[in-house]
């Protein structure tokens, strides 16, 4: 959902001068592309990005030696202020360790991403490559791509959880889904502007096959915007994942993810807004950090 | 270069086919469905007379391409029929949850507008440099939070510590104005947020893009006053790229009141499309779900239609 106006689509700033179109190896320019990633991480934006990031995916990574508790046990105890003994951020209404409830979400969250955004980025590069092969593959992979468009993300989660039912898997499939023609456009964009550029047409004149054509020259000036496309896909999909769980067919209870640890906090916001408190901080961290990264690469990337 | 006619009867069909096949796509998933809804609704006691009867009411006995027709047929004369288990007519659950829906739209539109407007103009004009990181610092956060990171922040806010606003629940705006306005603020701001922001920083930037214009300059020089100046010469300049994206805005509230309708206990679309998916009531969730996909569709086509009312270079790609 803001994917739509944070990153908009602008390839023309990484062109290579014409010195690329006669370069014979393709070492040095590898090198110089590196260079615009490690500058946006070494701005203040992508090095504070980076730490937010990196500190909630530790948490949720080593979430079994940070915490001693089962995310799922029930202690006896519910509704504990923080601070108690053995649970520092509290207990739920039903006794659970909060602090291992909130770790264990950003674990769950963290396991769906990560298989659903590649997975998604990858179909849909895919689906751009076969798009550019030819016109009329072009044409169903755009009807394709209309088609998948015209459910707005929550539609398409109401939409697939009404066949396969609540769960891990619809999540990780509508996240997936969602992403592929986002990362189809954005890939077959980036193709068409290379392949109208000199250097390409150079190339073509000098006997370069068309499928050297584009593994060498095209797609690689292409990716810069697919890199911040993927950390902004990142951040929609930990709000995917928990508006479907708000929506209650998202990951199902007791098994917790950030999503439904904080709806489950929603009716006890008046009595207990500790509650909410851990998993609104993870949340909002993670997302933050994944947004001053996306901004970070899309600055540098478009300089 | 095509006159706006011949790119409007251009666009229609391509929307056209976006909804039928739309529709084919939600009619034959909703198929895929394992289990038969005729004997999970009849139970498990239930003889096969009584299943087969049940399967003949509900439409249940003919062809698929039979029963797709039979639905086709349904949505254009509005005759829907019975919902399986929310109960009543699927038309008057559905008419009731649009009104609902239609409400918290066109609130969090308006609170775009205005709160867009209001973090554009202010995030480029404002003196003070400290004012302008403010609303940088404001308009990422709104983007990058989620909608049900801030309802929450919401009802702890003005719910929960200042008890000023309702968490959650609905009051017909036109049977009791000043106590549905209420009930509707929370959820409408939590909705336009985003959009909000992403209005404010488009507009913002249109607007320090005119500031360097020469016309503007000019205008400038001739000491026009500076709220003169922004009306007369800079917003003209500045709005055509925010209308459209308005438009595309929309489509995202609608889509968001789904979520924003769960968090706030809010009685629409998003509700009832819940409500009938946990308890598998099909009919509902295959005209709800067309539906939204519709209303979708029409406004991303009016936006584009906008688009090329404001920029004629738009048609003849």
């Amino acid at each position: 959902m803001t994917a739509s106006a944070g990153t908009p689509v602008d390839t023309s700033a990484s062109t290579p001068g014409p010195a690329a179109a006669s370069a014979p190896a393709p070492r040095p320019a590898a090198g110089r592309r590196r260079s615009p990633y490690r500058a946006a991480l070494s701005t203040p934006r992508g090095a504070a990005g980076l730490a937010l990031t990196c500190l909630v995916v530790l948490a949720g990574v080593l979430a079994p030696l940070l915490t001693g508790h089962d995310p799922t046990g029930q202690s006896g105890q519910g509704l504990l202020a923080p601070g108690a003994p053995g649970h520092p951020l509290g207990t739920d209404d039903l006794g659970r360790d909060l602090l291992s409830r909130v770790l264990y979400g950003i674990r769950a969250d963290l396991g769906v991403i990560a298989v659903a955004v590649p997975l998604g980025a990858a179909l849909g590069c895919l689906c751009a490559l076969l798009a550019a092969v030819h016109p009329a593959a072009d044409t169903a992979v755009q009807r394709a791509f209309d088609l998948v468009l015209a459910f707005p993300g929550l539609i398409l989660a109401l939409a697939v959880t009404a066949v396969l039912g609540p769960g891990r898997l619809p999540v990780i499939l509508v996240v997936a889904l969602a992403e592929i023609p986002v990362f189809g456009r954005q890939l077959r964009a980036g193709i068409l502007v290379q392949r109208g550029r000199e250097y390409v047409t150079a190339a073509r004149v000098g006997g370069t096959s068309p499928a050297r054509l584009l593994t060498r020259h095209v797609l690689p000036n292409a990716a810069d915007p697919l890199v911040v496309q993927f950390a902004v896909s990142l951040t929609v999909a930990v709000f995917l994942e928990g508006a479907m769980s708000f929506l209650g067919v998202g990951v199902r209870p007791p098994e917790p993810t950030l999503g439904n640890v904080l709806g489950q906090a929603m009716p006890y916001l008046d009595r207990s807004p500790h509650l909410a408190a851990g998993p609104l901080t993870a949340v909002t961290l993670l997302v933050l950090g994944l947004s001053l990264l996306a901004d970070a690469l899309n600055r540098e990337t478009r300089r | 270069m095509r006159s706006y006619r011949s790119y409007l009867l251009g666009r229609l069909p391509s929307a056209l086919l976006v909804l039928l096949l739309a529709s084919v796509l939600i009619f034959a998933i909703l198929r895929l469905v394992p289990g038969d809804p005729a004997v999970t609704l009849a139970g498990p006691d239930a003889s096969p007379e009584t299943v087969a009867a049940l399967r003949e009411r509900l439409g249940l006995d003919g062809s698929p391409p039979a029963q797709y027709a039979a639905w086709l047929g349904s949505l254009v004369t509005g005759d829907l029929g019975p919902s399986y288990v929310v109960g009543g007519e699927v038309a008057d659950l559905i008419g009731d949850g649009l009104g609902a829906t239609a409400e918290l739209t066109l609130g969090a539109l308006l609170l775009t507008v205005l709160l867009g407007g209001a973090l554009g103009i202010l995030g480029a004009t404002a003196r003070r440099g400290w004012v302008r990181a403010a609303v940088r610092a404001f308009t990422t956060g709104a983007l990058s939070v989620p909608p049900f990171v801030t309802g929450v922040l919401l009802v702890l806010l003005f719910s929960v510590t200042l008890g000023v606003l309702p968490p959650g629940g609905r009051v017909a705006l036109l049977d009791a104005p000043d106590l549905g306005v209420q009930y509707l603020l929370l959820p409408a701001l939590c909705l336009a947020l985003p959009s909000a922001a992403v209005l404010g920083r488009y507009l913002g930037d249109g607007i320090e893009r005119a500031l360097t214009e020469d016309h503007v300059r000019t205008a400038v020089a001739a000491g026009i006053a500076p709220g003169r100046l922004l009306r007369r010469h800079v917003l003209p300049g500045a709005l055509p790229p925010v209308v459209t994206l308005l438009g595309m805005q929309t489509g995202h509230l609608l889509g968001g009141a789904v979520l924003v309708e769960a968090i706030f206990a809010w009685p629409g679309l998003g509700q009832l499309a819940e409500q009938a998916l946990t308890r598998r009531d099909y009919p509902v969730v295959q005209d709800l779900l067309l539906l939204l996909v519709a209303v979708f569709v029409l406004v991303q086509l009016l936006t584009d239609l906008a688009y090329a009312w404001l920029d004629p270079r738009i048609r003849g790609e």
